[in-house]
């Protein structure tokens, strides 16, 4: 028995959502000025960035904290082929192409520790990223960085200008975003979220643990890079400054901000981090104010998000968002759903919620793209 | 030769530090099963705060076992942050991330964002056949060998050595044998903080020290500590002192911009090799 389809589909607060969403990112370039237009890019440049390392961190359960590595790495690889004359929309492919092929060799080595030591040896390699830049002055220019990257041009069209990036990076946020969610929806999405829950079970069902893992690495190296590789011509110059552990971290934080493994999550972590940290650096620059205070103050809440966050909403903002809808809108819909036992509730086992969209039955958990496991009774990241 | 010799004495007064921040990881981790991030913010603060003490005029020594107490408890206060409730290990690990945020921020609105120093032991350079040697590099060494060596005998040969050990091997098992697993935890993370400010305090007249050192503190301990698969202090006794010689020798033979790159590569290789061991293992069974 299928679910009558209503015009606003399986889940209406989220097609809801999702509607309001598309319209204001539509609407929003016309509106901005032109340093609000560059917070709107960043934010969009994150949430690519974040929806990888959501996938990875929700999924996969691994903390990549060299994710500030691969973006750097997309957006050198990018610059340094389109100075060297290469069309830039085939210098920014190779660039995701690039970062991907490095993340997967080195994922390949270091996937199959505990997380742990993922966790470190990405920092190393963004360490080690930094230090190699600092020593190629010929090639990357050293501390300085390189200017003079040309702007982006599809075919005939050339982007330049803060209105167009805009509609360019949020376009490419909203394809990166609809992969993602097709991805955790697909067969390799439904092993993911068996592994989320049991890497051993998943494995015992048939599901290549280690290679998920791996392919989830290097496609959130993959979105890292790109959304690098466009920061590279957004500003048409990079220095290691912007690249550095700090990036990394104020990653993993918009994930957590977000909820992991929400697709959503990654844009509403990316925004509300990003809006945070310009509120912060607004308030602690003043001409008698110290000059270090805009970063403590953005270190500080860094550190109480990450501190808090994971015991009082261990599924982030999406996920508090999308229980507090469920409980206000969906009950309808959960009295529908515990009538049919094989349409597995939100609370189900994993798996539950796979077969039954084998079927073919569009019957996505209310909330939309939450992970149905990881409710966050227990706690975070596996 | 004499260079030789002159690098590897700075290489193992080094080392040493590594291995106050490895042997940190490790009794954390052995208890706890968290990997404890903010380790490199234990010398900073350490450090920071003997160095405040001793511009407020509070006698050489008596600054610096303070500022190790003050760390102790710092440790402990984090330790009582990240065991709150139960967490996955990743999820600990960010909280600890999120702690070792926290102390650059207090860090560097106490202190600020300049390098900071004071001067250490007094007296002339130690002659040594042909080469010379600060005696704050003699201190470096022949403390945290105590400190180090005290602490081996703490866990192999105190009641609460053993109990801690045995929260490593199996907490369940230790609950039911009357030992407080909880406080093990907090015990093992106020011994963490008092290594680190150990580290701090007679590292700081060596090399300045900044708010951001931590990071850079953390991950060298780490790889020192992954020498004995986190769980080893003698292996982690061991890997600071490989750490400290390897970037010494780099920084001397090669170029100091090198070395962290050096070390980290070594690290990242060591895992790749514990990893292929594990597999090996594993294909055995």
């Amino acid at each position: 028995m299928r679910r009558p389809r209503s015009l606003l589909g399986a889940n209406p607060p989220a097609t809801v959502g999702v509607l309001v969403i598309g319209a204001a990112t539509l609407v929003l370039p016309q509106v901005l000025s032109a340093p609000n237009l560059i917070t709107y890019v960043t934010i969009g440049l994150a949430t690519i960035v974040v929806a990888g390392l959501s996938l990875l961190m929700g999924f996969a359960g691994q903390v990549s904290l060299g994710q500030g590595a691969f973006y750097g790495f997309g957006a050198y690889t990018a610059a340094i082929l389109a100075i060297h004359g290469w069309p830039p929309l085939v210098a920014l492919v190779a660039a995701v192409v690039l970062t991907a092929a490095v993340a997967a060799a080195v994922g390949a080595l270091l996937l199959r520790l505990e997380g742990h030591a993922l966790a470190f040896g990405t920092l190393a390699l963004q360490l080690i990223f930094l230090s190699v830049l600092s020593q190629t002055p010929s090639f990357s220019g050293g501390a300085i960085g390189l200017t003079n990257i040309p702007p982006l041009t599809l075919g005939p069209i050339a982007i330049s200008g803060y209105r167009s990036y805009a509609y360019f990076v949020w376009i490419v946020a909203a394809v990166v975003l609809l992969v993602s969610r097709n991805i955790t929806r697909s067969r390799p999405g439904r092993g993911l979220r068996a592994m989320a829950t049991s890497p051993s079970a998943a494995a015992a069902a048939g599901v290549g643990v280690v290679s998920y893992k791996l392919r989830d690495f290097a496609l959130s190296a993959a979105y890292a890079g790109l959304a690098g590789a466009i920061y590279a011509f957004f500003l048409a110059y990079i220095s290691p400054d912007a690249f550095s552990v700090m990036l990394s971290i104020e990653f993993v934080i918009m994930v957590v901000v977000g909820g992991l493994g929400t697709v959503s999550g990654a844009f509403v972590g990316a925004a509300v981090v990003t809006v945070i940290a310009q509120v912060l650096t607004s308030l602690g620059t003043g001409p008698s104010l110290p000059a270090q205070l805009p970063n403590v103050l953005s270190e500080g809440v860094y550190a109480l998000i990450l501190i808090t966050l994971l015991r009082l909403m261990p599924d982030g903002i999406v996920g508090l968002a999308s229980r507090l809808t469920k409980r206000l809108v969906g009950t309808r819909l959960e009295r529908r759903a515990t009538l049919r036992p094989s349409a597995g509730t939100v609370t189900g086992p994993v798996l539950a919620p796979a077969t039954v969209q084998a079927d073919g039955a569009h019957d996505a958990p209310a909330g939309g793209d939450t992970m149905p496991s990881r409710g966050g009774r227990t706690g975070g990241a596996a | 030769m004499s260079v030789l010799l002159q690098y590897l004495v700075t290489g193992v007064s080094r080392g040493f530090l590594f291995a106050l921040l490895a042997t940190g990881f490790v009794v954390i981790y052995r208890v706890t099963k968290v990997v404890n991030f903010a380790q490199g913010a234990f010398v900073v603060l350490g450090g920071f705060i003997a160095y405040s003490l001793l511009g407020a005029g509070v006698p050489q020594g008596l600054s610096e076992v303070l500022a190790v107490l003050a760390s102790a408890a710092i440790g402990l206060l984090f330790g009582v942050v990240t065991l709150l409730g139960r967490m996955s290990t990743i999820a600990s690990l960010i909280t600890t991330i999120g702690l070792a945020l926290l102390s650059e921020a207090i860090a560097m609105l106490v202190w600020g964002t300049t390098p900071l120093t004071y001067s250490g032991l007094s007296g002339h350079d130690l002659r040594f056949g042909g080469i010379f040697v600060q005696p704050q590099y003699l201190l470096l060494i022949g403390v945290s060998f105590v400190v180090l060596a005290s602490l081996w005998l703490l866990l192999d040969r105190t009641y609460v050595g053993k109990a801690m050990t045995a929260c490593a091997s199996n907490p369940y098992a230790a609950r039911l044998t009357g030992i407080n697993v909880k406080a093990m935890g907090l015990l093992s993370f106020a011994i963490g903080g008092a290594l680190g400010g150990v580290g701090g305090v007679l590292i700081m007249p060596l090399f300045p020290i900044t708010y951001d050192s931590d990071v850079n503190l953390a991950i060298l301990g780490f790889a020192a500590a992954i020498v004995g698969s986190l769980t080893s202090p003698t292996l982690a006794l061991a890997g600071g002192l490989i750490f400290g010689i390897a970037e010494e020798l780099v920084a001397g033979y090669w170029s100091q911009a090198n070395e962290t790159a050096v070390a980290l590569g070594l690290m990242i290789l060591l895992l790749l090799w514990q990893s292929q061991r594990r597999q090996q293992a594993a294909k055995l069974i």
